[in-house]
C-alpha cells in the first residue's frame, strides 16, 4: 500500500514560502512512499535543496525520513536536528498530507509559531503496478463489500460509486467519464462474478451506503 | 403495477393497461419556461404525460421540480418528473419527494444522472449518495409505508416512480440483471433509451418480461436530417440505422426549396418506419406504451397517436 502522492507546481510551493515570510528552512523528505512516487527520498531532497538555493534561500537541514507520518518516528528524527529546526522559519515536507499534519502534531506545542508547508497533493490510497504506475483501487470508505463484489471495488473503480451498477453511462463496458476510454467498474465486477459463477450476487439489491460514521474525525483505537 | 392504487392519470393508465403515449420536456438554462410550456401545450392533447428532464449531460438548468411544477400548472399535462441522484443526498432526496408531492407532482422517474464531469460545471462535486435502484427503493418505502427511515410522514407522498432501462447496453445481461434488481426495489414503470434495432429490442424485452414491469419503448423520430445525424454521432451507444440516414438525406435534398414538403415528408417518414416497429413489438406484448424523446419536435404527435391507435 503506498499512499501516492504528485508534486505540486514549484511555484504553488514557493508562493507559500513568500506567503509566511520564509527565508530560512528545514526540509523533511518522505523515504517512504514520496520516494517511491519519486516525489521526496533522497533524490527529491536534494532536487528541493538546489531549487531553494537557486532561489536564495538558507537551508537549515535537509533529513529523509523513513516513517514521516509516525509521530514517534518524527519525534526522534526531529529531536536530532533540534537546533536547526528552531533556527528555521519554517519546515518544508515532501510527503503525503499525513506527514505534514504528523509533524504539525509532533512540533506544534514546542513551536508553536512555526509553519508546516508541503511540496506535494496527496491523491489516493494506490495499487501498484510497477513504479510509475499507480491506480487507486481502494477508497478506505470504512465499510468492505469486496466479499460480494468479486474482489473489485465499486466504490473505487465506479466513477459514481454507485452500489447497483452499471449506469446508463456505460457504453460497450466502458465508463461515460473521460470519454469511454476506461473500463465501466461495475461491467469488472459482472465479468468477474460471472467468470466465478457468482451472478447471483450482481443480482443483488444493494442498500445506499450507511455514512453515518463519517461525520467525525475517524479512529481506529485497539488499545 | 402493484396493487390497484393509482395517485396519478399515468397510474390510471397503467392499472388499466391502456396503450400509451409519453413525451419528453427539456427546460433550459433559463427562469422562464414559456417555450417549455408552449411545447407542452402542444404535445397535452396526445400524451397521458411528458417527462421533465433534470440537467441532461450535467449541463446545469433550471431545476425540474420547479419546472415540473410550472409545466404542470401552466400546459394543464401532468410531468414526470425526472430526479436523478447526481445532485443531492439522500437526506435532500427525501426533503424533495415530500417537496415534489406538496407542488402537485406524482410522477417520478429515478435516474442516476449524468456525471458532472461530463457537463458545463465539472467542478461540482458529484454526489451519487442513492443510485437509481436505491432512490426507487426510497420513494416506495415513503409512499407505501408514510414512513422514513422508520420515522412516521405527517403526511406522506403518493408517487408512482419509474426507471430506464437501455435495450442497446453490452453486455446486456448485465443491465437486464440491474433492471431485475429495480424491478425488486419496486419501479412501477420502464422507459427505455432510445433504440433503433428491433431485433436486439425484442431480445431485451422479452428478457426483462419476467419482471413484470411495465415497458414505455423510447423513442426519437427525427425532424430533419441534421438532428438524425447529430444523434448518430454524438448519442454513445446509440446508433441511427443507415437506410434511415439515406432516406432523410434524400428528403433534405429532395425538398431543398419547399420547406412544407420537406417537414411532411420527415413526419411521414418517421410514421413510416416506427409504425411498423412499434406494432410489431405490441404484437408480441412486450409493450405498454410508448415514450417520444424527441424533444423540440411536437407537430409529431399526432402522427405518433395514430400509430399507437391503430
Amino acid at each position: 500500500m503506498v499512499v501516492i502522492t504528485t508534486k505540486k507546481p514549484d511555484e504553488e510551493v514557493f508562493e507559500a514560502l513568500q506567503n509566511y515570510k520564509v527565508k530560512k528552512l528545514t526540509v523533511v523528505s518522505c523515504g517512504t512512499c514520496a520516494a517511491l512516487c519519486q516525489t521526496g527520498g533522497t533524490e527529491g531532497a536534494e532536487e528541493w535543496r538546489k531549487k531553494l538555493e537557486e532561489k536564495g534561500y538558507e537551508i537549515e537541514a535537509v533529513i529523509v525520513s523513513e516513517d514521516v507520518c509516525d509521530n514517534r518516528v518524527m519525534k526522534k528524527d526531529l529531536r536530532k536536528i533540534d537546533d536547526e529546526v528552531r533556527a528555521s522559519d519554517a519546515i518544508l515536507t515532501l510527503s503525503c498530507g499525513l506527514g505534514v499534519q504528523s509533524i504539525v502534531e509532533v512540533i506544534q506545542d514546542k513551536y508553536p509559531k512555526k509553519p508546516v508547508l508541503v511540496s506535494n497533493n496527496t491523491k489516493f490510497i494506490g495499487m501498484t503496478e510497477r513504479i510509475g504506475r499507480f491506480y487507486l483501487r481502494c477508497r478506505a470508505c470504512g465499510d468492505c463489500l469486496l466479499n460480494y463484489t468479486g474482489g473489485i471495488c465499486p466504490i473505487a473503480t465506479c466513477a459514481k460509486g454507485l452500489m447497483n451498477g452499471p449506469c446508463g453511462g456505460m457504453v460497450d463496458g466502458k465508463c461515460e467519464v473521460d470519454n469511454y476510454e476506461r473500463d465501466c467498474g461495475w461491467i469488472l465486477i459482472f465479468n468477474r462474478l460471472k467468470a466465478i459463477g457468482r451472478l447471483d450476487l450482481f443480482s443483488m439489491l444493494r442498500d445506499a451506503r450507511d455514512w453515518s460514521e463519517s461525520g467525525h474525525q475517524q479512529e481506529v483505537i485497539f488499545r | 403495477m402493484e396493487g390497484n392504487h393509482a395517485y396519478s392519470k399515468l397510474g390510471e393508465a397503467l392499472v388499466k393497461g391502456d396503450f400509451i403515449l409519453t413525451g419528453e420536456l427539456e427546460p433550459e438554462k433559463t427562469c422562464d419556461l414559456s417555450h417549455t410550456i408552449q411545447e407542452a401545450k402542444e404535445m397535452a392533447p396526445y400524451v397521458v404525460a411528458a417527462n421533465v428532464t433534470d440537467s441532461p449531460l450535467g449541463i446545469v438548468t433550471i431545476n425540474s421540480m420547479a419546472a415540473s411544477h410550472i409545466i404542470q400548472r401552466e400546459a394543464d399535462l401532468e410531468v414526470i418528473w425526472q430526479l436523478t441522484v447526481r445532485d443531492v443526498n439522500k437526506l435532500g432526496i427525501a426533503g424533495m419527494i415530500m417537496g415534489g408531492h406538496a407542488l402537485g407532482l406524482r410522477n417520478v422517474l429515478s435516474l442516476t444522472g449524468d456525471h458532472t464531469a461530463l457537463g458545463d460545471m465539472p467542478e461540482s462535486k458529484p454526489v451519487f449518495d442513492l443510485d437509481s435502484a436505491t432512490l426507487v427503493k426510497l420513494v416506495r418505502e415513503m409512499v407505501d409505508t408514510g414512513k422514513i427511515n422508520g420515522h412516521e410522514i405527517e403526511h406522506p407522498p403518493k408517487f408512482h416512480v419509474g426507471c430506464a432501462g437501455n435495450p442497446n447496453a453490452e453486455p446486456m445481461e448485465a443491465e437486464i440483471l440491474k433492471i431485475g434488481r429495480k424491478a425488486e426495489a419496486g419501479a412501477e414503470f420502464l422507459q427505455t433509451q432510445v433504440v433503433y434495432d428491433l431485433e436486439r429490442t425484442i431480445e431485451f424485452l422479452t428478457e426483462i418480461k419476467k419482471y413484470k414491469v411495465p415497458v414505455l419503448l423510447g423513442i426519437f423520430p427525427m425532424k430533419s436530417y441534421g438532428i438524425a445525424k447529430g444523434f448518430d454521432t454524438f448519442v454513445p451507444g446509440v446508433s441511427v440505422p443507415k437506410d434511415i440516414l439515406a432516406k432523410w438525406k434524400g428528403i433534405k435534398t429532395e425538398y431543398k426549396t419547399d420547406k412544407k414538403m420537406q417537414k411532411e415528408a420527415y413526419d411521414q417518414a418517421n410514421y413510416e418506419f416506427f409504425k411498423p416497429f412499434i406494432r410489431e413489438l405490441r404484437k408480441k406484448n412486450l409493450l405498454s406504451g410508448v415514450h417520444c424523446m424527441a424533444v423540440h419536435y411536437p407537430r409529431v404527435f399526432p402522427k405518433l397517436m395514430e400509430i399507437i391507435q391503430t
